[in-house]
């Protein structure tokens, strides 16, 4: 049974201030832990603080989802976990190993696949590259072979195995990946934007393999960075928000979006015209406010303090010249949850 | 202890076999065996032939072209040794986008780095025969294979071998600080080449640089080399020292080189992990 440290509620107030202080009397039972980390990027024009203060706990046998928009943090904290990077400050403990001082012993139990990347050797067929990676980890050649062809066959590589590298779609070389990183079979294994630039069906496929995976054993532990929201509500147990550096909410899915189930979530779709998001939010009882451009119209997302806010936010669309050509209320997501904690979408976030 | 062991030997297998298949797979098997005879012995050649046309091939300066041409034959092991370091450092961060991967797995990077290299020496170790025996055969150096003396030859041999690996892997995750270091090896290696007596004393160099090629464990290698396959009947660096002497500068030299690359190694890993030069992205 997992047991989640912070007693979440889910008030806003409450969701922020989770990522706080930990007991550290069950660090044995934690597959990650990190306290007030810090990572600032140093060039000579600029400052950049890409980790701030971050405490985190993750119990064995969790699906933790990072869940943040481009440029909020997640990949350094992946590369700091994994032994790539060193911390600015504080501390990360990955399956009781210190990241900095056991990084070697750390080794041994992880495993890290990133996502968006040509990565491999292109003059190497699928099945050498996968077993080469094996005898760098030290597993037997018979039982690596043996299970690269159980992983490849999973994934719909089997045939694919004895193919050079280059001649791959990304899709089947992101699936390769994924097989270097589960064939070792990690303690803690570390899945950065996995599915990112995958099609519909690669993507799936990539999910499937690793709930399956996990399931496989209630001790594996999988970090999972990504900016879809979707993504880390089907997958994850639990999710850490982070925004520019810092978690900004963390807890399961379903947890995470009752803070604002006593909201009313309107998508409003209009035709293009006069700006009107600051107009928007700017009415009494609009908690916040997105818009994305989708197919040559404007998709806004509103989070409403109740039904009687409604009128209110027409009469403004109506007065900035506004066609409405659709209007849905709909249930809450994790995008709405980040909206309501930052106060703007995960896409203007990454706009800067 | 033992498993361990086993576990590193597989790992370097492994790395070993990407080191040939990576440097081996750009043209067709014949094509690679090919360029790989005929580099080493067109390089000779050339040598042999500016030599002629400098020294008109007076009796008197033979020995100074067994000098030329062995040094510029196991110059090969520090050419292939230090480009391929770098070189496969770089290309698997820039090109191959693997590096992090490799980095972080158990079986420890220097030994990564080392096995991806081995191709490459041995190739270097298969043009040194090349080339010696294009000395032998085509420019009548005098080589007799019953008359070397192989322990002194495997000595000085490993203790380069030592030195060259301790310098190459010091030196190439230097250059992962860089985002256009490519090339980097190859400019060292050269350098290399003018300070470490394969064709030239560097007793001719200026009185400072003189002194600082002394340091290095290339000089008294090179010279017992020449010494271990033509005894007398090559020109010396350092006539008035035994051979044992110069086994023993070699030894210290190569202790030197060895701890000064270990504390260097250790200063530039750590630097890289804090600047996050392991996955960089750079212009390939």
């Amino acid at each position: 049974m997992k047991v989640f440290f912070h007693a979440l509620s889910p008030t806003l107030e409450s969701l922020s201030a989770v990522s706080g202080s930990h007991p550290s009397s069950n660090s044995s039972r934690l597959a990650v832990e990190t306290r007030r980390l810090t990572r600032v990027y140093k060039t000579r024009r600029e400052t950049t603080t890409a980790l701030h203060d971050v405490d985190l706990e993750v119990e064995q046998g969790e699906l933790f989802g990072v869940l943040g928009p481009n440029g909020a943090g997640k990949t350094t904290l992946i590369k700091i976990l994994v032994t790539l990077l060193l911390p600015t400050s504080g501390e990360a403990f990955v399956d009781s190993l210190d990241v900095v001082r056991d990084y070697k012993r750390l080794r041994n139990r992880i495993a890290m696949v990133s996502g968006g990347e040509q990565a491999g050797y292109g003059v190497l067929k699928v099945r050498e590259q996968l077993w080469m990676f094996s005898q760098f980890y030290g597993m037997d050649s018979k039982a690596a072979r043996r299970r690269i062809d159980e992983l490849l066959d999973r994934l719909g590589l089997a045939e694919a195995g004895n193919k050079e590298i280059t001649s791959l779609s990304s899709g089947m070389r992101q699936k390769m990946n994924l097989v270097r990183g589960l064939m070792t079979d990690p303690r803690v294994l570390f899945l950065d934007e996995p599915t990112v630039a995958l099609d519909v069906g690669a993507a799936r496929d990539v999910r499937s393999e690793v709930q399956r995976w996990m399931a496989e054993d209630p001790t594996r532990t999988v970090i999972l960075t990504t900016h879809y929201m979707q993504e880390a509500d089907e997958l994850c147990d639990r999710v850490a928000i982070v925004n520019r550096g810092r978690i900004v909410a963390e807890g399961a899915p379903r947890t995470l979006k009752a803070s604002v189930d006593e909201d009313v979530i309107v998508d409003l779709q209009l035709d293009p015209g006069t700006p009107l998001l600051d107009r928007l939010r700017a009415i009494e009882g609009v908690g916040a406010a997105s818009v994305r451009e989708e197919d040559g119209v404007d998709r806004f997302s509103l989070l409403l303090a109740d039904d009687a806010v409604l009128p209110r936010v027409m009469t403004t669309v109506e007065g900035a010249g506004r066609r409405v050509s659709g209007l849905v209320r709909r249930q809450p997501t994790l995008e709405d949850a980040f909206v309501k904690l930052v106060g703007r979408s995960m896409t203007e976030e990454e706009a800067g | 202890m033992g498993v361990a062991v086993a576990r590193q030997l597989s790992g370097y297998r492994a790395a070993v076999l990407l080191g040939w298949a990576v440097s081996s797979n750009w043209t067709r098997p014949i094509l690679f065996i090919a360029y790989s005879l005929l580099r080493p012995v067109s390089m000779a050649l050339i040598l042999a032939v500016m030599y002629t046309v400098i020294t008109g091939n007076a009796a008197a300066t033979r020995p100074y072209l067994a000098f030329l041409i062995i040094g510029t034959a196991f110059w090969s092991f520090i050419q292939e040794g230090v480009s391929e370091f770098a070189n496969g450092i770089l290309e698997d961060r820039g090109r191959y986008h693997i590096l992090k991967y490799a980095y972080i797995a158990p079986l420890g990077f220097p030994i990564y780095l080392v096995g991806r290299a081995t191709s490459k020496l041995a190739s270097a170790a298969a043009s040194v025969v090349i080339v010696l025996l294009v000395g032998a055969f085509a420019l009548h150096l005098g080589i007799n294979p019953l008359q070397i003396d192989y322990p002194l030859l495997v000595a000085a041999c490993l203790l380069a071998f030592v030195s060259v690996i301790a310098f190459a892997i010091t030196f190439s995750t230097m250059l992962l600080a860089g985002r256009d270091t490519n090339g980097y090896g190859d400019i060292i290696a050269q350098f290399l080449y003018l300070f470490s007596g394969a064709i030239f004393p560097i007793s001719v160099l200026p009185g400072p640089i003189a002194w600082i090629a002394s340091l290095s464990p290339l000089p008294y290698w090179l010279e017992l080399c020449r010494r271990a396959i033509l005894h007398a009947r090559v020109y010396q660096m350092f006539p008035n020292m035994s051979d044992g002497e110069v086994l023993l500068r070699l030894v210290v030299a190569t202790a030197g080189t060895v701890l000064l690359g270990y504390i260097l190694f250790r200063f530039t890993d750590r630097r890289a992990r804090r600047l996050g030069h392991i996955d960089m992205e750079v212009n390939w």
